[in-house]
């Protein structure tokens, strides 16, 4: 008697066990469940903690992270017809659980779908771009920005409905150019180097010219100015001389006269002269004609 | 074990022969099993203690709900399993992820051609690894907002970095650039992040290597030689025009000075002949006559004893070949 009491207590809690298991189940702040009823969705639980459900309903988890997809680098033409890749990635999420698995299934699949949604909407925007707006050197033109809200809106407007994705960004992870197209660039590339090797060192031969040109006018400057003034000094100096000479001859000019002659027959006659003396000269007159001639 | 036995059975004999205690098995047992469970109980609650160390962060979850974001480093308790649950992180601990590249190249210096090349605003093609480090800094976010937050981080960086490249020309990027891309990828990035709301703290983005590539690179580095060439030969004509302003300068000075000395030789001269000239002229107003006679004749005899001298006749004819014969034979200075 007593056993079978304790038998039928300890199935009762068995099955109120099961049913506490196949009532209640927790949802991670990760994770969306969708409550199906055999088979058929009925409801979505997006509040974490623990929540109840029928227990002849079933529980499908989806994780409600955001994940990151990478779709491979794909070629595309610019307004301007010139070819460039861009590799992309995308943050998405799942947002409606009963449409994605209803329409899409995995995350796999969600992938795919997403690599043709944006391709197909950013084949279309870069066609009324030029390759200016995603680069070049003019930082006003380069405006990615807009294109890619752009972008983002529409595909996850598209996503959304379709698919039960929320498209958070999409974003031009890198550029690239054509594999085809990369040696013609690196030929660009090295010419444009030679260019500009070839400038620097014209504008140092440029810099260096100017450099000694410099010097050397400030060294003929240098020079001509003292040279001015030098020769003003020496004038001065002349002058000066020439004055005093004149005041010291001005007193006795007759003198001066007599002596400056002199002088001068000093430094004409030299060892070349051959004098013709006439003796009746002056000096002479003596010698030939006796001590009477000297009144 | 059989030694044992016996005593146990006359342990238990002892026990039941005891008058204190009333002979009731079936409630003891039950006492027993209560005690067991108890224990088991209070083990169950006990287990939910926890400790959170000093370089983590916590978050508690009950039933898969948060209930606690950030549990501090110390000892706590949460209620134990299965209801609660305790994940810890490393807050603090800086990550490290490579862009353009595998962790492993910046030491072994290699490079990956495709994965790290980049198109510049002037369509150059150059190879950039950047180093990216950060921390957690908010653990709920870390753990509940994305599949792999480092991933996200990677992504991140890696389109913001594409975008500055996009609109500088090779020679910024290579030169001066490279902070300002830095400083301007880290806060782009920080933001693109916190949009993802990803709980992440960016702490550096740290371009590595920029290089151009190799099939190109003899002639980048031909660029900086000329560079290099073009400041050589500034300088060499730097150093010419300091060796060449001195010394003119020094020549000037000299120039200077010797016509200052010039000139004051000039003046002592003439002051020296016109005081000369004044005494003697003083003397000659005395004796007029006499002194002009000496002088002439003292002049005489420096002047004529050097030359050669021919005397003539008042009327006397002079054949003038005499001179002419003179010259080409002895006559000659002494």
């Amino acid at each position: 008697m007593e056993h079978r009491r304790r038998y039928i207590a300890g199935a009762g809690i068995a099955v109120l066990a099961c049913l506490i298991g196949l009532t209640f189940f927790p949802v991670r702040e990760t994770e969306f469940v969708l409550v199906t009823e055999f088979g058929r969705p009925v409801r979505t639980v997006t509040s974490a903690g623990l929540n109840a459900k029928w227990p002849y309903q079933s529980t499908l988890y989806f994780d409600r992270r955001l994940r990151v997809y990478n779709p491979r680098p794909s070629e595309f033409l610019t307004r301007d017809k010139k070819n460039v890749v861009i590799e992309n990635y995308v943050v998405w999420k799942i947002a409606n659980p009963d449409r994605f698995v209803q329409r899409v299934g995995d995350p796999t699949a969600a992938e795919m779908r997403l690599h043709d949604i944006i391709w197909s909407s950013l084949s279309a925007a870069l066609g009324t771009h030029d390759l200016d707006s995603l680069v070049g050197t003019d930082a006003a033109k380069v405006e990615t920005g807009g294109l890619l809200d752009q972008l983002t809106e529409s595909t996850d407007r598209s996503a959304i409905e379709q698919y039960g994705i929320a498209v958070v960004d999409v974003r031009i992870k890198r550029l690239n150019l054509p594999e085809q197209n990369k040696q013609s660039v690196y030929a660009r590339m090295r010419a444009e180097r030679e260019r500009i090797a070839r400038q620097y060192r014209a504008e140092g031969e440029e810099q260096a010219l100017s450099i000694r040109a410099d010097a050397d006018r400030q060294k003929e400057e240098i020079l001509s100015a003292a040279y001015k003034e030098a020769e003003t000094i020496k004038g001065r100096g002349d002058a000066d001389s020439t004055r005093i000479y004149g005041q010291a001859y001005s007193k006795n000019p007759g003198f001066y006269k007599l002596l400056r002659t002199l002088e001068s027959y000093k430094k004409i006659l030299d060892d070349k002269t051959t004098a013709i003396i006439n003796s009746d000269s002056e000096l002479l007159k003596v010698l030939t004609r006796g001590e009477g001639a000297i009144k | 074990m059989s030694s044992t036995l016996p005593r146990l059975d006359t342990l238990r004999i002892i026990r039941k022969s005891e008058p204190s205690e009333p002979a009731m098995p079936a409630d003891s047992r039950w006492n027993g099993r209560r005690r067991f469970a108890l224990a088991l109980a209070l083990l169950w609650i006990l287990s939910g203690v926890y400790i959170v160390l000093p370089d983590q962060q916590a978050v508690e979850t009950i039933f898969g709900k948060v209930v606690a974001p950030r549990v501090l480093p110390g000892l706590h308790f949460a209620l134990p399993w299965p209801i609660a649950s305790v994940t810890r992180i490393k807050v603090r601990q800086m990550q490290r992820i490579v862009i353009g590249g595998s962790p492993a190249d910046s030491i072994t210096g290699r490079s990956q051609p495709l994965a790290s090349q980049f198109l510049t605003g002037d369509q150059n093609l150059i190879h950039v690894r950047a180093v990216v480090q950060f921390s957690v800094s908010s653990p709920v976010d870390y753990l509940y907002r994305s599949q792999d937050p480092a991933q996200l981080v990677g992504a991140a960086v890696e389109a913001e970095i594409t975008r500055r490249m996009a609109h500088r020309p090779v020679d910024a990027i290579l030169t001066t650039e490279k902070t300002a891309i830095q400083n301007e990828t880290l806060a782009a990035a920080q933001r693109t992040l916190d949009v993802y709301g990803a709980g992440i703290a960016l702490s550096t983005v740290n371009l590595e290597s920029i290089a151009a590539p190799a099939e190109a690179a003899e002639a980048f580095r031909d660029v900086a030689s000329a560079r290099a060439d073009s400041a050589r030969i500034a300088n060499e004509a730097e150093g010419y025009a300091n060796d060449l302003l001195p010394k003119a300068r020094g020549q000037a000075r000299q120039l200077l000075e010797e016509a200052a000395a010039y000139r004051e030789t000039k003046t002592n001269e003439a002051r020296g002949d016109a005081a000369r000239f004044e005494q003697v002229a003083a003397e000659y107003a005395r004796a007029s006559q006499v002194t002009a006679r000496r002088l002439y004749l003292e002049t005489m005899e420096q002047v004529l004893p050097r030359i050669r001298k021919l005397i003539v006749d008042q009327n006397g004819n002079l054949d003038l070949t005499i001179i002419r014969k003179g010259d080409s034979t002895g006559l000659k200075p002494q």
